[in-house]
Protein backbone atom coordinates (compact mmCIF):
# COMPACT_ATOMS: atom_id res chain seq x y z
CA UNK A 1 0.00 0.00 0.00
CA UNK A 2 1.25 3.49 -0.84
CA UNK A 3 1.88 5.94 1.98
CA UNK A 4 -0.79 8.60 2.49
CA UNK A 5 -0.82 11.37 -0.11
CA UNK A 6 2.06 9.68 -1.96
CA UNK A 7 0.85 10.76 -5.40
CA UNK A 8 0.20 14.31 -4.25
CA UNK A 9 3.62 14.74 -2.72
CA UNK A 10 5.49 12.94 -5.49
CA UNK A 11 3.69 15.20 -7.91
CA UNK A 12 5.03 18.25 -6.03
CA UNK A 13 8.57 16.88 -6.12
CA UNK A 14 8.47 16.02 -9.81
CA UNK A 15 6.96 19.35 -10.87
CA UNK A 16 9.77 21.11 -8.98
CA UNK A 17 12.52 19.05 -10.58
CA UNK A 18 11.03 19.36 -14.06
CA UNK A 19 10.55 23.11 -13.66
CA UNK A 20 14.25 23.38 -13.05
CA UNK A 21 14.92 21.37 -16.20
CA UNK A 22 12.40 23.16 -18.39
CA UNK A 23 12.83 26.61 -16.81
CA UNK A 24 10.29 28.49 -14.70
CA UNK A 25 8.62 29.92 -17.82
CA UNK A 26 7.56 26.35 -18.66
CA UNK A 27 6.00 25.39 -15.34
CA UNK A 28 2.79 24.35 -17.15
CA UNK A 29 4.80 21.90 -19.25
CA UNK A 30 6.24 20.41 -16.07
CA UNK A 31 2.74 20.02 -14.66
CA UNK A 32 1.56 18.26 -17.82
CA UNK A 33 4.48 15.83 -17.83
CA UNK A 34 3.86 14.97 -14.20
CA UNK A 35 0.15 14.44 -14.75
CA UNK A 36 0.96 12.10 -17.66
CA UNK A 37 3.49 10.20 -15.58
CA UNK A 38 1.05 9.68 -12.73
CA UNK A 39 -1.60 8.37 -15.11
CA UNK A 40 0.96 6.07 -16.68
CA UNK A 41 1.84 4.70 -13.25
CA UNK A 42 -1.76 4.28 -12.28
CA UNK A 43 -2.69 2.47 -15.48
CA UNK A 44 0.26 0.12 -15.17
CA UNK A 45 0.09 -0.63 -11.45
CA UNK A 46 -3.63 -1.19 -11.65
CA UNK A 47 -2.96 -4.57 -13.30
CA UNK A 48 0.22 -5.54 -11.52
CA UNK A 49 1.21 -4.30 -8.16
CA UNK A 50 2.93 -1.23 -6.87
CA UNK A 51 6.69 -1.67 -7.49
CA UNK A 52 9.14 -1.85 -4.58
CA UNK A 53 10.32 1.68 -5.18
CA UNK A 54 7.34 3.53 -6.62
CA UNK A 55 9.05 6.90 -6.37
CA UNK A 56 12.00 5.81 -8.54
CA UNK A 57 9.59 4.26 -11.03
CA UNK A 58 7.69 7.53 -11.36
CA UNK A 59 10.82 9.62 -11.68
CA UNK A 60 12.20 7.42 -14.44
CA UNK A 61 8.98 7.69 -16.38
CA UNK A 62 8.91 11.47 -15.91
CA UNK A 63 12.57 11.82 -16.90
CA UNK A 64 11.98 9.83 -20.04
CA UNK A 65 8.99 11.97 -20.96
CA UNK A 66 10.98 15.14 -20.29
CA UNK A 67 13.85 14.00 -22.52
CA UNK A 68 11.38 13.13 -25.21
CA UNK A 69 9.79 16.58 -25.10
CA UNK A 70 13.11 18.36 -25.13
CA UNK A 71 14.16 16.38 -28.20
CA UNK A 72 10.88 16.96 -29.93
CA UNK A 73 10.42 20.63 -29.14
CA UNK A 74 14.07 21.62 -29.21
CA UNK A 75 13.43 24.61 -31.43
CA UNK A 76 9.95 25.52 -30.24
CA UNK A 77 10.69 26.48 -26.68
CA UNK A 78 13.46 27.96 -24.65
CA UNK A 79 14.72 25.75 -21.88
CA UNK A 80 17.13 26.32 -19.04
CA UNK A 81 20.77 25.24 -19.19
CA UNK A 82 19.78 22.31 -17.06
CA UNK A 83 17.87 20.88 -20.03
CA UNK A 84 20.94 20.92 -22.27
CA UNK A 85 22.90 19.25 -19.52
CA UNK A 86 20.32 16.55 -19.05
CA UNK A 87 20.26 16.05 -22.79
CA UNK A 88 24.02 15.69 -23.13
CA UNK A 89 24.53 13.50 -20.09
CA UNK A 90 21.57 11.28 -20.86
CA UNK A 91 21.40 8.28 -18.59
CA UNK A 92 24.91 8.57 -17.14
CA UNK A 93 24.31 11.72 -15.16
CA UNK A 94 26.00 10.34 -12.06
CA UNK A 95 27.92 13.36 -10.67
CA UNK A 96 24.92 15.72 -10.36
CA UNK A 97 21.86 13.60 -10.87
CA UNK A 98 18.92 16.04 -10.94
CA UNK A 99 16.75 13.33 -9.42
CA UNK A 100 18.77 12.77 -6.25
CA UNK A 101 17.11 13.29 -2.86
CA UNK A 102 19.22 16.35 -2.16
CA UNK A 103 18.47 17.96 -5.52
CA UNK A 104 14.76 17.24 -5.20
CA UNK A 105 14.68 18.96 -1.82
CA UNK A 106 16.51 21.99 -3.21
CA UNK A 107 14.19 22.20 -6.18
CA UNK A 108 11.12 22.14 -3.97
CA UNK A 109 12.57 25.06 -2.04
CA UNK A 110 13.23 26.94 -5.29
CA UNK A 111 9.66 26.20 -6.26
CA UNK A 112 8.35 27.68 -3.00
CA UNK A 113 10.20 30.92 -3.65
CA UNK A 114 9.05 31.01 -7.27
CA UNK A 115 5.39 30.40 -6.40
CA UNK A 116 5.48 32.93 -3.55
CA UNK A 117 7.21 35.67 -5.50
CA UNK A 118 5.94 39.10 -4.38
CA UNK A 119 5.05 40.18 -7.91
CA UNK A 120 2.38 37.45 -8.08
CA UNK A 121 -0.90 38.36 -6.36
CA UNK A 122 -1.55 36.66 -3.03
CA UNK A 123 -4.47 34.49 -4.11
CA UNK A 124 -2.58 33.38 -7.23
CA UNK A 125 0.42 32.47 -5.07
CA UNK A 126 -1.78 30.27 -2.92
CA UNK A 127 -3.41 28.57 -5.91
CA UNK A 128 -0.09 27.97 -7.68
CA UNK A 129 1.57 26.57 -4.56
CA UNK A 130 -1.29 24.15 -4.02
CA UNK A 131 -1.28 23.07 -7.64
CA UNK A 132 2.45 22.66 -8.21
CA UNK A 133 3.94 21.96 -4.78
CA UNK A 134 1.12 20.11 -3.11
CA UNK A 135 -0.36 18.25 -6.09
CA UNK A 136 -3.94 19.43 -5.63
CA UNK A 137 -6.21 19.44 -8.68
CA UNK A 138 -8.16 22.52 -9.76
CA UNK A 139 -11.51 21.05 -8.62
CA UNK A 140 -10.01 20.22 -5.22
CA UNK A 141 -8.67 23.75 -4.73
CA UNK A 142 -11.99 25.23 -5.82
CA UNK A 143 -13.86 23.00 -3.38
CA UNK A 144 -11.58 23.90 -0.50
CA UNK A 145 -11.94 27.63 -1.06
CA UNK A 146 -15.65 27.52 -1.92
CA UNK A 147 -15.13 29.03 -5.33
CA UNK A 148 -15.46 27.94 -8.94
CA UNK A 149 -12.95 25.97 -11.00
CA UNK A 150 -12.92 28.78 -13.57
CA UNK A 151 -11.90 31.17 -10.85
CA UNK A 152 -9.01 28.99 -9.66
CA UNK A 153 -7.94 28.41 -13.24
CA UNK A 154 -7.80 32.17 -13.83
CA UNK A 155 -5.57 32.62 -10.79
CA UNK A 156 -3.24 29.91 -12.08
CA UNK A 157 -3.07 31.37 -15.57
CA UNK A 158 -2.27 34.80 -14.13
CA UNK A 159 0.45 33.36 -11.92
CA UNK A 160 2.17 31.50 -14.78
CA UNK A 161 1.86 34.57 -17.00
CA UNK A 162 3.52 36.70 -14.32
CA UNK A 163 6.39 34.22 -14.00
CA UNK A 164 6.98 34.49 -17.75
CA UNK A 165 6.53 38.26 -18.02
CA UNK A 166 8.63 39.12 -15.00
CA UNK A 167 11.15 36.38 -15.82
CA UNK A 168 10.94 35.19 -12.23
CA UNK A 169 13.95 32.93 -11.81
CA UNK A 170 13.83 29.44 -10.37
CA UNK A 171 16.12 30.04 -7.42
CA UNK A 172 16.38 30.59 -3.71
CA UNK A 173 17.25 34.26 -3.03
CA UNK A 174 20.53 35.00 -1.28
CA UNK A 175 21.77 37.27 1.49
CA UNK A 176 19.55 40.13 2.66
CA UNK A 177 17.01 39.34 -0.03
CA UNK A 178 16.47 35.91 1.50
CA UNK A 179 15.24 37.33 4.82
CA UNK A 180 12.68 39.52 3.07
CA UNK A 181 11.51 36.83 0.74
CA UNK A 182 11.10 34.33 3.58
CA UNK A 183 8.64 36.76 5.16
CA UNK A 184 6.68 36.83 1.89
CA UNK A 185 6.64 33.02 1.75
CA UNK A 186 5.48 32.77 5.36
CA UNK A 187 2.70 35.24 4.63
CA UNK A 188 1.48 33.08 1.76
CA UNK A 189 1.64 29.94 3.87
CA UNK A 190 -0.28 31.68 6.65
CA UNK A 191 -2.87 32.93 4.17
CA UNK A 192 -3.27 29.41 2.78
CA UNK A 193 -3.61 28.05 6.29
CA UNK A 194 -6.13 30.67 7.35
CA UNK A 195 -8.31 30.30 4.30
CA UNK A 196 -8.49 26.59 4.92
CA UNK A 197 -8.90 26.90 8.67
CA UNK A 198 -11.49 29.62 8.85
CA UNK A 199 -13.83 28.67 6.02
CA UNK A 200 -17.03 27.78 7.81
CA UNK A 201 -18.51 25.45 5.26
CA UNK A 202 -17.43 23.09 2.57
CA UNK A 203 -15.62 19.80 2.61
CA UNK A 204 -14.07 19.34 6.02
CA UNK A 205 -11.64 16.61 4.99
CA UNK A 206 -10.02 18.63 2.26
CA UNK A 207 -9.68 21.71 4.44
CA UNK A 208 -7.94 19.70 7.14
CA UNK A 209 -5.55 18.36 4.50
CA UNK A 210 -4.88 21.91 3.36
CA UNK A 211 -3.90 22.86 6.91
CA UNK A 212 -1.51 19.92 6.93
CA UNK A 213 -0.06 21.05 3.61
CA UNK A 214 0.58 24.54 4.98
CA UNK A 215 2.49 22.91 7.83
CA UNK A 216 4.43 20.73 5.37
CA UNK A 217 5.48 23.75 3.31
CA UNK A 218 6.69 25.58 6.41
CA UNK A 219 8.62 22.48 7.44
CA UNK A 220 10.40 22.49 4.09
CA UNK A 221 11.74 25.91 5.04
CA UNK A 222 12.54 24.68 8.53
CA UNK A 223 14.67 21.84 7.14
CA UNK A 224 16.71 24.13 4.94
CA UNK A 225 20.24 24.66 6.21
CA UNK A 226 20.98 27.83 4.27
CA UNK A 227 18.24 29.65 6.17
CA UNK A 228 19.84 30.89 9.36
CA UNK A 229 17.07 32.87 11.05
CA UNK A 230 14.30 30.40 11.69
CA UNK A 231 12.48 32.09 14.57
CA UNK A 232 9.49 33.19 12.54
CA UNK A 233 9.28 29.80 10.83
CA UNK A 234 9.13 28.09 14.24
CA UNK A 235 6.54 30.61 15.44
CA UNK A 236 4.30 30.12 12.42
CA UNK A 237 4.62 26.34 12.73
CA UNK A 238 3.67 26.58 16.39
CA UNK A 239 0.63 28.70 15.56
CA UNK A 240 -0.51 26.33 12.82
CA UNK A 241 -0.03 23.20 14.94
CA UNK A 242 -1.86 24.69 17.93
CA UNK A 243 -4.79 25.89 15.83
CA UNK A 244 -4.99 22.65 13.86
CA UNK A 245 -5.20 20.73 17.15
CA UNK A 246 -8.64 22.29 17.69
CA UNK A 247 -9.80 21.63 14.13
CA UNK A 248 -12.20 18.79 14.89
CA UNK A 249 -13.74 20.48 17.90
CA UNK A 250 -14.74 23.64 16.07
CA UNK A 251 -18.01 22.34 14.64
CA UNK A 252 -21.00 20.57 16.08
CA UNK A 253 -22.75 17.61 14.42
CA UNK A 254 -24.69 19.92 12.10
CA UNK A 255 -21.56 21.72 10.97
CA UNK A 256 -22.23 24.90 12.97
CA UNK A 257 -19.16 26.76 14.09
CA UNK A 258 -18.56 26.61 17.85
CA UNK A 259 -16.91 29.30 19.91
CA UNK A 260 -13.93 28.47 22.10
CA UNK A 261 -16.27 28.36 25.10
CA UNK A 262 -18.60 25.83 23.48
CA UNK A 263 -15.94 23.41 22.21
CA UNK A 264 -15.54 19.94 23.68
CA UNK A 265 -11.93 20.00 24.78
CA UNK A 266 -11.68 16.21 24.70
CA UNK A 267 -11.73 16.53 20.91
CA UNK A 268 -8.59 18.63 20.88
CA UNK A 269 -5.69 16.73 19.36
CA UNK A 270 -3.06 16.57 22.10
CA UNK A 271 -0.36 15.24 19.79
CA UNK A 272 -0.64 18.20 17.45
CA UNK A 273 -0.69 20.46 20.49
CA UNK A 274 2.53 18.95 21.79
CA UNK A 275 4.22 19.75 18.46
CA UNK A 276 2.84 23.26 18.71
CA UNK A 277 4.35 23.73 22.16
CA UNK A 278 7.69 22.34 20.98
CA UNK A 279 7.84 24.86 18.16
CA UNK A 280 6.81 27.64 20.53
CA UNK A 281 9.73 26.68 22.75
CA UNK A 282 12.09 26.78 19.76
CA UNK A 283 10.75 30.18 18.73
CA UNK A 284 11.27 31.47 22.28
CA UNK A 285 14.88 30.26 22.22
CA UNK A 286 15.32 32.22 19.00
CA UNK A 287 13.97 35.32 20.76
CA UNK A 288 11.42 36.20 18.11
CA UNK A 289 8.65 38.62 18.94
CA UNK A 290 6.83 38.91 15.61
CA UNK A 291 3.11 38.61 14.96
CA UNK A 292 3.20 34.83 14.48
CA UNK A 293 4.92 34.40 17.82
CA UNK A 294 2.30 36.41 19.68
CA UNK A 295 -0.56 34.71 17.89
CA UNK A 296 0.99 31.34 18.74
CA UNK A 297 1.38 32.37 22.37
CA UNK A 298 -2.29 33.42 22.50
CA UNK A 299 -3.31 30.12 20.95
CA UNK A 300 -1.12 28.29 23.47
CA UNK A 301 -2.84 30.04 26.37
CA UNK A 302 -6.21 28.81 25.15
CA UNK A 303 -4.82 25.29 24.72
CA UNK A 304 -3.44 25.25 28.26
CA UNK A 305 -6.72 26.04 30.02
CA UNK A 306 -8.54 22.90 31.21
CA UNK A 307 -11.85 24.69 30.61
CA UNK A 308 -12.98 27.98 29.15
CA UNK A 309 -13.60 29.72 32.49
CA UNK A 310 -10.11 29.02 33.75
CA UNK A 311 -8.51 30.65 30.70
CA UNK A 312 -5.73 32.97 31.77
CA UNK A 313 -7.28 36.18 30.42
CA UNK A 314 -4.64 38.47 31.95
CA UNK A 315 -1.90 36.67 30.00
CA UNK A 316 -3.87 36.83 26.81
CA UNK A 317 -4.63 40.53 27.28
CA UNK A 318 -0.92 41.30 27.73
CA UNK A 319 -0.23 39.43 24.48
CA UNK A 320 -2.97 41.35 22.70
CA UNK A 321 -1.46 44.61 23.94
CA UNK A 322 1.80 43.58 22.24
CA UNK A 323 -0.06 42.55 19.12
CA UNK A 324 -1.88 45.88 18.89
CA UNK A 325 1.47 47.66 18.79
CA UNK A 326 2.44 45.70 15.67
CA UNK A 327 -0.95 45.33 14.06
CA UNK A 328 -3.40 48.12 14.78
CA UNK A 329 -6.15 46.66 12.61
CA UNK A 330 -9.73 46.92 13.92
CA UNK A 331 -10.11 43.14 13.88
CA UNK A 332 -7.25 42.79 16.36
CA UNK A 333 -8.82 45.55 18.49
CA UNK A 334 -12.15 43.72 18.35
CA UNK A 335 -10.56 40.52 19.63
CA UNK A 336 -8.73 42.46 22.32
CA UNK A 337 -12.05 43.97 23.43
CA UNK A 338 -13.49 40.47 23.96
CA UNK A 339 -10.51 39.48 26.11
CA UNK A 340 -10.69 42.74 28.03
CA UNK A 341 -14.37 42.18 28.80
CA UNK A 342 -13.49 38.84 30.43
CA UNK A 343 -11.37 40.70 32.96
CA UNK A 344 -13.15 44.02 33.43
CA UNK A 345 -16.69 43.26 32.36
CA UNK A 346 -18.92 43.76 29.37
CA UNK A 347 -19.34 47.50 29.96
CA UNK A 348 -15.60 48.03 29.31
CA UNK A 349 -15.85 45.82 26.27
CA UNK A 350 -18.63 47.96 24.85
CA UNK A 351 -16.56 51.11 25.35
CA UNK A 352 -13.72 49.52 23.38
CA UNK A 353 -16.09 48.65 20.56
CA UNK A 354 -17.34 52.26 20.47
CA UNK A 355 -13.84 53.33 19.49
CA UNK A 356 -13.72 51.20 16.36
CA UNK A 357 -17.37 51.14 15.32
CA UNK A 358 -16.89 53.60 12.44
CA UNK A 359 -14.00 51.76 10.79
CA UNK A 360 -15.15 50.78 7.29
CA UNK A 361 -14.11 47.11 7.53
CA UNK A 362 -15.79 46.82 10.94
CA UNK A 363 -19.18 48.26 10.02
CA UNK A 364 -19.89 45.38 7.66
CA UNK A 365 -18.20 42.71 9.82
CA UNK A 366 -20.84 40.45 11.34
CA UNK A 367 -18.59 39.41 14.23
CA UNK A 368 -18.33 43.00 15.42
CA UNK A 369 -22.09 43.27 15.76
CA UNK A 370 -22.57 39.82 17.28
CA UNK A 371 -19.82 40.58 19.81
CA UNK A 372 -21.59 43.80 20.69
CA UNK A 373 -24.81 41.81 21.11
CA UNK A 374 -23.05 39.37 23.47
CA UNK A 375 -21.93 42.27 25.64
CA UNK A 376 -25.48 43.68 25.76
CA UNK A 377 -26.87 40.27 26.70
CA UNK A 378 -24.37 40.02 29.53
CA UNK A 379 -25.58 43.40 30.81
CA UNK A 380 -29.23 42.37 30.45
CA UNK A 381 -29.91 44.98 27.77
CA UNK A 382 -31.87 42.72 25.47
CA UNK A 383 -33.48 45.42 23.31
CA UNK A 384 -30.03 46.75 22.40
CA UNK A 385 -28.79 43.19 21.83
CA UNK A 386 -31.59 42.53 19.35
CA UNK A 387 -30.76 45.58 17.23
CA UNK A 388 -27.09 44.50 17.10
CA UNK A 389 -28.06 40.96 16.19
CA UNK A 390 -30.21 42.21 13.32
CA UNK A 391 -27.24 44.10 11.87
CA UNK A 392 -25.02 41.05 12.40
CA UNK A 393 -27.50 38.85 10.52
CA UNK A 394 -27.52 41.35 7.68
CA UNK A 395 -23.78 40.96 7.15
CA UNK A 396 -23.40 37.28 8.01
CA UNK A 397 -21.69 35.51 5.10
CA UNK A 398 -23.40 32.16 5.62
CA UNK A 399 -26.91 30.89 6.17
CA UNK A 400 -25.78 28.73 9.11
CA UNK A 401 -24.52 31.82 10.92
CA UNK A 402 -27.79 33.65 10.24
CA UNK A 403 -29.70 30.73 11.74
CA UNK A 404 -27.66 30.96 14.93
CA UNK A 405 -28.15 34.72 15.11
CA UNK A 406 -31.90 34.33 14.71
CA UNK A 407 -31.94 31.83 17.57
CA UNK A 408 -30.20 34.45 19.69
CA UNK A 409 -32.81 37.03 18.72
CA UNK A 410 -35.65 34.74 19.82
CA UNK A 411 -33.79 34.13 23.08
CA UNK A 412 -33.60 37.88 23.70
CA UNK A 413 -37.27 38.34 22.89
CA UNK A 414 -38.19 35.63 25.40
CA UNK A 415 -36.15 37.37 28.06
CA UNK A 416 -37.90 40.67 27.35
CA UNK A 417 -41.38 39.13 27.61
CA UNK A 418 -40.38 37.32 30.83
CA UNK A 419 -39.18 40.59 32.34
CA UNK A 420 -42.32 42.45 31.38
CA UNK A 421 -44.62 39.76 32.79
CA UNK A 422 -43.35 40.41 36.30
CA UNK B 1 -14.17 -23.89 -12.82
CA UNK B 2 -14.19 -21.77 -15.94
CA UNK B 3 -11.94 -19.09 -17.29
CA UNK B 4 -13.13 -15.61 -18.15
CA UNK B 5 -11.72 -12.49 -19.72
CA UNK B 6 -12.78 -9.24 -18.11
CA UNK B 7 -12.17 -6.60 -20.77
CA UNK B 8 -11.94 -3.11 -19.29
CA UNK B 9 -13.43 -0.45 -21.52
CA UNK B 10 -12.94 3.29 -21.05
CA UNK B 11 -14.29 6.25 -22.92
CA UNK B 12 -11.45 8.39 -24.30
CA UNK B 13 -8.99 9.21 -21.53
CA UNK B 14 -11.42 8.68 -18.69
CA UNK B 15 -8.62 8.54 -16.15
CA UNK B 16 -7.08 11.94 -16.81
CA UNK B 17 -9.85 13.72 -14.89
CA UNK B 18 -8.68 12.17 -11.61
CA UNK B 19 -6.60 14.27 -9.21
CA UNK B 20 -3.39 12.73 -7.84
CA UNK B 21 -5.19 11.99 -4.57
CA UNK B 22 -8.05 10.23 -6.37
CA UNK B 23 -5.56 8.31 -8.53
CA UNK B 24 -3.93 7.03 -5.39
CA UNK B 25 -7.24 6.04 -3.80
CA UNK B 26 -8.20 4.22 -7.00
CA UNK B 27 -4.86 2.39 -7.00
CA UNK B 28 -5.19 1.40 -3.36
CA UNK B 29 -8.60 -0.08 -4.10
CA UNK B 30 -7.15 -1.91 -7.13
CA UNK B 31 -4.41 -3.39 -4.94
CA UNK B 32 -7.01 -4.76 -2.54
CA UNK B 33 -9.00 -6.09 -5.49
CA UNK B 34 -6.01 -7.86 -7.05
CA UNK B 35 -4.74 -9.21 -3.71
CA UNK B 36 -8.14 -10.73 -2.98
CA UNK B 37 -8.31 -12.40 -6.40
CA UNK B 38 -4.80 -13.80 -5.94
CA UNK B 39 -5.59 -15.01 -2.42
CA UNK B 40 -8.67 -16.87 -3.69
CA UNK B 41 -6.66 -18.32 -6.60
CA UNK B 42 -8.87 -16.57 -9.13
CA UNK B 43 -6.39 -14.43 -11.03
CA UNK B 44 -4.52 -15.92 -13.99
CA UNK B 45 -3.17 -12.70 -15.39
CA UNK B 46 -3.83 -9.03 -15.95
CA UNK B 47 -2.30 -6.48 -18.29
CA UNK B 48 -2.96 -2.93 -19.40
CA UNK B 49 -3.19 -2.28 -23.11
CA UNK B 50 -1.75 0.73 -24.89
CA UNK B 51 -4.54 2.99 -26.07
CA UNK B 52 -3.16 3.32 -29.55
CA UNK B 53 -2.79 0.37 -31.92
CA UNK B 54 -3.70 -0.76 -35.39
CA UNK B 55 -6.89 -2.25 -36.76
CA UNK B 56 -6.19 -4.67 -39.58
CA UNK B 57 -8.91 -5.28 -42.13
CA UNK B 58 -9.27 -6.30 -45.75
CA UNK B 59 -7.80 -9.53 -47.08
CA UNK B 60 -4.41 -10.81 -48.26
CA UNK B 61 -3.15 -8.48 -50.92
CA UNK B 62 -5.52 -5.70 -49.88
CA UNK B 63 -4.90 -5.09 -46.19
CA UNK B 64 -5.78 -1.90 -44.45
CA UNK B 65 -4.25 -1.04 -41.11
CA UNK B 66 -6.11 1.95 -39.83
CA UNK B 67 -5.91 3.46 -36.37
CA UNK B 68 -7.46 1.35 -33.66
CA UNK B 69 -9.28 3.89 -31.56
CA UNK B 70 -11.74 5.21 -34.07
CA UNK B 71 -14.63 4.66 -31.72
CA UNK B 72 -15.05 6.61 -28.49
CA UNK B 73 -14.68 3.54 -26.32
CA UNK B 74 -11.51 1.49 -26.18
CA UNK B 75 -10.27 -1.59 -24.37
CA UNK B 76 -7.62 -0.38 -21.91
CA UNK B 77 -6.77 -3.66 -20.20
CA UNK B 78 -7.89 -7.09 -19.18
CA UNK B 79 -8.11 -9.40 -16.19
CA UNK B 80 -7.91 -13.10 -16.94
CA UNK B 81 -9.80 -14.81 -14.11
CA UNK B 82 -11.10 -18.18 -12.96
CA UNK B 83 -14.68 -18.40 -11.72
CA UNK B 84 -17.28 -21.03 -10.94
CA UNK B 85 -19.75 -19.71 -13.49
CA UNK B 86 -20.90 -16.58 -15.28
CA UNK B 87 -22.62 -15.27 -12.15
CA UNK B 88 -19.42 -15.36 -10.14
CA UNK B 89 -17.48 -13.77 -12.98
CA UNK B 90 -20.03 -10.95 -13.09
CA UNK B 91 -19.76 -10.45 -9.33
CA UNK B 92 -15.98 -10.22 -9.64
CA UNK B 93 -16.30 -7.73 -12.51
CA UNK B 94 -18.72 -5.58 -10.50
CA UNK B 95 -16.19 -5.38 -7.69
CA UNK B 96 -13.65 -3.69 -9.94
CA UNK B 97 -12.76 -0.18 -8.67
CA UNK B 98 -13.12 1.15 -12.24
CA UNK B 99 -16.83 1.64 -11.60
CA UNK B 100 -16.31 3.85 -8.53
CA UNK B 101 -13.72 6.15 -10.08
CA UNK B 102 -13.90 6.22 -13.86
CA UNK B 103 -16.79 7.93 -15.55
CA UNK B 104 -18.32 5.78 -18.27
CA UNK B 105 -16.23 2.71 -17.44
CA UNK B 106 -17.60 -0.61 -18.73
CA UNK B 107 -16.39 -4.17 -18.31
CA UNK B 108 -17.08 -6.89 -20.82
CA UNK B 109 -17.26 -10.39 -19.30
CA UNK B 110 -16.42 -13.12 -21.81
CA UNK B 111 -16.03 -16.84 -20.99
CA UNK B 112 -12.98 -18.45 -22.57
CA UNK B 113 -13.97 -21.44 -24.66
CA UNK B 114 -12.87 -24.57 -22.81
CA UNK B 115 -16.16 -26.46 -22.73
CA UNK B 116 -18.79 -27.24 -25.33
CA UNK B 117 -21.79 -25.23 -24.13
CA UNK B 118 -24.62 -27.62 -25.04
CA UNK B 119 -23.05 -30.84 -23.69
CA UNK B 120 -20.58 -29.53 -21.14
CA UNK B 121 -17.98 -31.66 -22.90
CA UNK B 122 -14.52 -30.53 -21.95
CA UNK B 123 -12.39 -30.11 -25.03
CA UNK B 124 -9.34 -32.40 -25.01
CA UNK B 125 -6.07 -30.65 -24.32
CA UNK B 126 -4.14 -30.49 -27.57
CA UNK B 127 -0.85 -32.01 -26.49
Amino acid sequence: MLVDHFFRHESGKMVSVLTKIFGSQNVDLAEDVVQDSLIEAMEYWQYHDVPDNPSAWLFRVAKNKALNIIHREKYKRQYSNEAAYLLSSGEQSEPADPFSEREIQDDQLRMIFTCCHPSISADSQVALSLKTLCGFSIPEIARAFLTTETNINKRLVRARQMIRDEKIPFEVPKGKDLELRIQAVLETIYLLFNEAYSATKGNDVIRFELCQEAIRLAQMLENENTIKQKGDIFALLSLMFLNTSRFRARQDQEGNLLTMGEQNRLLWDRKLQASGFEYLQKATENTVTGTYYILAAISANYCLAPDYNSTNWENILTLYDCLVEMDHSPVVLLNRAIVLSKITGAQKGLLELERIKNEPQIRTYHLFHSTQAEFFIELGEFEMAISSLIVAAKWAPLESIRVLLKKKISYCKEKISCDSSF
Amino acid sequence: MKEFMLLIRNEGDGKSALSPEQQQKFLNDCMVYIQNLIKDGKLKGAQPLVREGKMISGRPGAFKDGPYNESKEIIVGYYHIIAKDMDEAITIAKGNPEFSYIKGARIEVRPIKTVEESTSFVYPKGE
